[in-house]
């Protein structure tokens, strides 16, 4: 009786197996078969872009707050409105870093 | 190894120019490098019928094509292909509705000892053809994966979409009754065979 080890029935399975398919005309086929790729439509975030930064516009634009905070970054007085107005910038840049580090990740 | 490493950062690289500058060339490269495989995959898992394992091969590759951002590198290019032929002959078999593929032919395989030495790998090959009929389908899946195909145990799992564990189990029982069913074939006989 043979007592078939693991390496030898491995082998004779490979053996069995007919490996790589000839092309014959298989490739130039599928790719005619192949439809044109759909660009993933850029317009819902260039929109969305827009869209917030003319609500953040309307939303502040009346309010002396930021026009305070400006005032006082750029004069070296460090008031609360100048703080809120860092932390708010700090605080989208790194939303923004975090996603195109994660859009990187996926690609 | 290293060469493992080598072709799979050129899949990649391909791949990432299929998806940035939309180059069908690139994809027709990768499709020729592994069409071969993926259509002797597809062979063996429709039991030889090579239209419709082409049939299915074209689907694979047109999903690859639509799906192709999808791919995250995680696993090698080719294993990703590997799976998603396997989804598309499930559902071909869904749809078909086919028979079980375990086989009803309840002939042992044949005694070696009479045949003369140049009929034995032969007959060997065919002893083993008929064995791999006698298991179960996932058993024959998972050493078509796993022997066959030269994929990692771990890899199947991903193919199969199967837990790494029931792999391992379906590979080990796959293998004692290939043992058990070709018990009759004498060392000599196998190391020919294998040499």
């Amino acid at each position: 009786m043979s007592d078939l080890n693991d390496d030898a029935l491995d082998q004779l399975l490979r053996d069995q197996f007919e490996g790589p398919v000839p092309d014959d005309g298989f490739c130039d086929r599928a790719l005619l078969a192949l439809p044109a790729r759909r660009r993933s439509a850029t317009w819902p975030l260039t929109f969305g872009i827009a869209l917030g930064g003319l609500l953040c516009w309307l939303t502040l634009h009346a309010t002396p707050l930021v026009r305070a905070a400006w005032h006082d970054w750029f004069s070296g007085h460090p008031t609360a409105p100048a703080i809120i107005l860092l932390a708010a910038m700090t605080g989208l840049s790194l939303l923004a870093l975090a996603w195109s580090m994660a859009e990187a990740y996926d690609r | 190894m290293a060469d493992a490493a080598a072709e799979a950062r050129v899949d990649q690289a391909l791949v990432a120019r299929v998806l940035l500058a939309e180059d069908r060339r690139a994809f027709e490269q990768l499709m020729r490098r592994h069409h071969g495989m993926v259509r002797a995959q597809l062979r063996r898992l429709v039991n030889g019928d090579h239209g419709r394992a082409d049939d299915l091969a074209q689907e694979t590759f047109l999903l690859a094509w639509r799906k192709l951002h999808q791919f995250r590198g995680d696993a090698r290019f080719s294993t990703w292909l590997y799976r998603i032929a396997y989804t598309c002959f499930l559902q071909a078999q869904r749809k078909k509705a086919a028979p079980s593929r375990s086989s009803t032919d309840s002939d042992a395989p044949n005694d070696s000892a009479s045949r003369a030495p140049e009929t034995d790998i032969l007959a060997l090959r065919l002893d083993i053809e008929r064995a791999m009929q006698r298991l179960t389908q996932a058993e024959q899946i998972v050493l078509l994966h796993c022997v066959q195909l030269g994929l990692s145990q771990s890899d199947t799992a991903y193919v199969l979409s199967m837990p790494l564990g029931t792999v391992k189990s379906h590979a080990a029982r796959g293998k004692e009754k290939l043992r058990a069913l070709l018990a009759d074939w004498r060392d000599t006989s196998l190391e020919e065979a294998t040499s």
